[in-house]
């Protein structure tokens, strides 16, 4: 009995050795799919069936993600503003430096979980993800292009009009298929497995101070703006920031309505670790300092956050010790597959 | 004598009569159908709009040359004297003084009849504004603009109407003024709307469609009335804020007229 036990378990074993290496080995593994919803998201707003996405599309969107041929001398590529390993933001810099080295207004966003946003830029200016690419293009500070004029560089290259005949059947370079295929690849970047996604699987532990710092998020009402999966309920808020360093209204500039002066997007904390350093204008080099913000630095800024002045109090009433318990738990979020994945790098 | 000559005239006017109502319906069979095409024809007051170093002055005195003027022009619908309207959605055309071809726009499969009215957009309305890439071809495309701008990227929508040129009274340091009016009335929040529907009636003209006769429409229009609901180049040399535009929307608003119309056979 026992030991007819012990043989059936070797067999299976084996059996599913032999099936594991047979996959590995025939490389019929299922391939990672190009984009999928991780279990613990909510469905995409991006209508993914308006624009199906295939290997060949995202092939297509990478190689114009990073392709100077996107600006006018051919300098500045998507991706020079838009690194990997720092979440696709721009590498420890305030402001980017666009074309002829001239410098931008705003932080660089990490460009991760896109299909997911309803709104883009700090201030919500564009509404669709479709329409987002044409302002770097064309803004004089950063590619300083036309669209016009960038598809027919691409209509004139020798390699583009076959990436395009591959992805859409056809060499026809258009408008669409241009902005879409760059659609594509960006929302494969799809970041979803960080240590506290793990833990929430089941299959990582936190430690003491991140477990206290999750718990201090929620305590502390972070997560009331900073909700959900997405750590981002993408509304417009002020957080007691005031223009005093680049003057920036922020949602203002899109609505013109007063009661949105000195509000911002909420942005998304995930990799939030690597994507320094912080606020609209960069104002904030670590977390620290923006933890220490939130505590003691928050002003009135006439459409200030009601969460951000409970009891007549302004900002977040916490200790250096719940700091730094904080920002131990925000570590956690960091997802160290996405920001090596391959798939996602530049060629 | 008397009698008999009066019968004639009756006669006659009855004949006569007869005559026209029969030719009338026979010319107008139910599926006849022609284009209809109108003609804009840009003016400032009384003179015809030139553009680059000619100098015009407001009603505030300010003088002005204009070296651009774009509008975008959509939605179009004619109406009958009876009240029935046709109805040309998903058809958009911008006039750009700089070309003259694009100045005169044709609205094709125009049901044979008399209309007596025409209305139509200045802009982009909003659910095209916020529609797909995919339904942005021709003169929506965004690639299509080259250095004349007509697409805002950073805040998501068509400038509507654009003028630009030179003024003593601009506050700029090179005296240009640019004014760029958009503003569909915002997707996820509530924006300015500078949006304007034109209706003219053709008065006591009519435009005839018929299988034998595509008519014009000649709208001339006076780029003064553009400063008659509060613009100044003086108070807003750069107009690109849809909030602050609303006059000078309000203004464009004014300045189409029909002029004539032409009914000429094939």
């Amino acid at each position: 009995m026992n030991s007819t036990r012990w043989r059936l378990l070797a067999v299976s074993l084996s059996f599913m050795g032999w099936l594991a290496s047979c996959s590995l080995l025939g490389g019929e593994a299922s391939p990672e799919p190009l984009f999928s919803v991780p279990a613990t998201f909510p469905q995409p707003t991006y209508d993914l069936s308006k624009n199906p996405i295939t290997s060949d599309g995202v092939a297509l969107g990478k190689q114009l993600f990073f392709d100077g041929i996107l600006s006018r001398d051919g300098s500045i590529s998507c991706g020079e503003c838009h690194n990997q390993s720092h979440a696709f933001t721009h590498h420890g810099h305030g402001f980017s430096h666009g074309i002829d080295n001239q410098e931008g207004t705003r932080n660089a966003p990490p460009l991760i979980n896109l299909a997911w946003q309803d709104s883009f830029f700090w201030d919500g200016g564009v509404f669709d993800l479709d329409l987002f690419s044409i302002a770097p293009i064309e803004n004089p500070l950063e590619m300083d292009d036309k669209i016009g004029n960038v598809l027919q560089k691409l209509r004139t290259s020798k390699e583009y009009p076959k990436l395009f005949k591959k992805a859409y059947g056809t060499e026809e370079i258009t408008t669409e298929r241009f902005l879409k295929a760059l659609s594509q690849f960006m929302l494969t970047l799809v970041s979803a497995n960080s240590k506290y996604d793990q833990f929430l699987a089941g299959k990582a532990q936190l430690t003491a101070d991140e477990t206290a710092g999750l718990q201090l998020f929620k305590d502390k009402g972070c997560a009331k703006c900073h909700s959900g999966a997405l750590f981002t309920d993408h509304s417009f808020r002020s957080n007691g920031l005031l223009p005093e360093y680049t003057g920036d209204l922020g949602r203002y500039r899109i609505t013109e309505n007063d009661a949105d002066k000195n509000k911002f997007k909420v942005p998304t904390l995930r990799n939030i670790e690597v994507t320094y350093p912080y606020m609209h204008d960069a104002r904030f080099f670590n977390l620290e300092a923006v933890l220490k913000f939130y505590a003691e630095g928050v002003k009135e800024t006439g459409s200030l956050d009601p969460l951000l002045k409970q009891n007549g109090r302004l900002g977040i009433p916490m200790t250096a010790d719940e700091q730094q318990k904080i920002i131990a738990f925000l570590k956690t979020l960091t997802d160290q597959e996405f920001l090596t994945n391959p798939r996602f790098a530049a060629p | 004598m008397k009698k008999s000559f009066l019968f004639s005239a009756l006669m006659a006017l009855t004949v006569s009569f007869i005559f026209v109502s029969c030719t009338k319906e026979e010319e107008i069979g139910p599926n006849d159908k022609n284009s209809l095409s109108i003609e804009f024809d840009n003016y400032v007051g009384g003179e015809k709009l030139v553009l680059g170093s000619k100098s015009y002055k407001n009603s505030l005195g300010e003088d002005f040359t204009v070296s651009t003027l774009n509008y975008f022009v959509s939605n179009f619908s004619l109406k009958k004297a009876d009240g029935t309207e046709v109805k040309f959605p998903n058809q958009y055309f911008l006039i750009r003084q700089a070309d003259t071809k694009t100045l005169t726009v044709t609205l094709p499969d125009v049901p044979a009849g008399d209309y007596t009215s025409m209305s139509y957009m200045i802009g982009v309305d909003s659910l095209k504004s916020i529609s797909d890439v995919a339904q942005r071809t021709g003169v929506l495309d965004p690639a299509s603009y080259g250095t004349d701008n007509m697409y805002w990227s950073w805040n998501s929508g068509y400038i509507f109407f654009k003028m630009e040129g030179i003024s003593s009274a601009a506050t700029t340091a090179t005296k240009l003024f640019q004014f760029h009016i958009g503003g569909f009335g915002g997707r996820t929040s509530v924006t300015a709307n500078n949006l304007r529907t034109v209706t003219t009636s053709f008065g006591t003209t009519t435009a005839q469609v018929r299988k034998n006769i595509a008519p014009t429409v000649h709208v001339v229009t006076d780029v003064l009335q553009t400063f008659s609901q509060g613009t100044s180049i003086a108070k807003t040399s750069v107009m690109m804020n849809p909030a602050a535009s609303k006059p000078f929307a309000d203004g464009y608003a004014k300045m189409f007229k029909v002029e004539h119309i032409h009914n000429d056979k094939m």
